[in-house]
């Protein structure tokens, strides 16, 4: 609850200087990620929410957060099949997006998170980077529709677990103009 | 310069990757070492005194062969198979041991405890029981995880044991070593 109260009074306290710089907005976002050469899992739904910060022009930060269930992996031998279950991975991250803004956008992303990988036998917090493309769209004031492509890379030792992520998403705009990524 | 930020971000993401250690052309595969295919299945064990060691060379196994020079890691470990109790009056739990430099395969429950290192289990079973092992339970019961993996990492050739205490009369059948390496170049 005190965390609540203290996000409000920074966001209110803020209200000028967004306003002034471009915007804040907060969004959910949905869509599948597909794990990339990794043999022991499949891919998943992915979800999650962001908070679009417009700081400046051109540039957009945005903390967010996502979840997806990876899904089971099946080998078989000698005539029986084993189930290796698919990740749960939760991440919490920020990306950087330089967009003009306006009715429609296009922007690429980059941006650097926490991903936690866990199922039976293995939890695994570790560095995630990710990098894509998006478009903007925004077809009602306040409102935009985000489109977006990445390629996530989970570093795990000397090796990254990768993923391709496709997502659609929907963002208010609580200040400031939308067209924002 | 915000044009060029929309060049100069995507480019610096790029090279913290690098620069992080992080490869970007690396994989997970999945390798498959199958009892059966090299002659033991069932593996049967009537005694102590009369223990079953499966020599186990990865080397046959064409993904570990494909992957080996760039082999970083093992990031997931499992010996699947079916066990059963085949001793109807008593209890056994069952353990895998490995020998880590192959050789002459040992027969007696005492010698393997002596050479080898215990690497998962024990599984209990209660008597005349049978159970299915998968890659989830499996993955759980490991204790000796360091030792496979350097194994892996190594030569990829060792002796396993499968041992038991309480009741010494069981059987692994349809069984596997499952390992899933991190590779990268």
């Amino acid at each position: 609850m005190k965390r609540l109260i203290a996000l409000a009074l920074v966001v209110l306290a803020s209200q000028p200087v967004l306003a002034r710089a471009g915007g804040l907005g907060v969004g959910v976002f949905g869509g599948e990620s597909y794990p990339v050469l990794q043999d022991d899992t499949g891919n998943g739904t992915l979800v999650g929410v962001r908070v679009p910060l417009k700081l400046v022009p051109f540039v957009t930060i945005e903390p967010w957060y996502a979840s997806s269930s990876l899904s089971d992996k099946v080998t078989s031998v000698a005539g029986l099949d084993y189930t290796r279950q698919g990740f749960d991975e939760k991440i919490y991250g920020v990306n950087a997006m330089f967009a003009t803004g306006g009715p429609l956008s296009f922007y690429p992303i980059v941006g650097i998170g926490q991903a936690s990988l866990k199922r039976a036998g293995y939890d695994q917090t570790l560095t995630s980077y990710n990098a894509g493309i998006g478009i903007g769209i925004s077809p009602l004031p306040k409102f935009s529709i985000d489109l977006r492509a990445e390629a996530q890379a989970v570093v795990d030792g000397q090796t990254t677990r990768k993923f391709g992520n496709a997502t659609a998403g929907v963002t208010y705009h609580l200040l400031g103009l939308p067209g924002l990524p | 310069m915000l044009k060029h930020l929309r060049l100069w971000l995507p480019a610096a993401a790029l090279l913290a990757l690098v620069a992080s250690g992080c490869l970007l052309i690396s994989g997970q595969f999945v390798i498959t070492y199958t009892f059966k295919d090299h002659g033991y299945d069932p593996v049967t064990v009537n005694s102590p005194l009369s223990v079953v060691g499966v020599p186990v060379d990865l080397g046959t196994v064409s993904t570990y062969r494909d992957h080996k020079k760039e082999l970083k890691d093992v990031s997931d470990l499992a010996v699947v198979g079916q066990v059963q109790n085949l001793d109807g009056s008593a209890p056994v739990d069952v353990e895998i041991w490995i020998v880590r430099n192959p050789g002459t395969l040992l027969t007696t429950d005492a010698a393997v405890r002596g050479a080898g290192v215990r690497v998962w289990g024990p599984l209990h079973l209660a008597a005349g029981a049978t159970r299915t092992v998968g890659w989830d339970d499996s993955a759980k019961l490991f204790v000796g995880r360091q030792a496979l993996i350097d194994e892996i990492k190594g030569d990829g050739r060792f002796d396993l044991y499968v041992l038991g205490s309480g009741g010494y009369h069981f059987a692994v059948t349809k069984a596997a070593i499952i390992a899933v390496i991190a590779a990268g170049k």
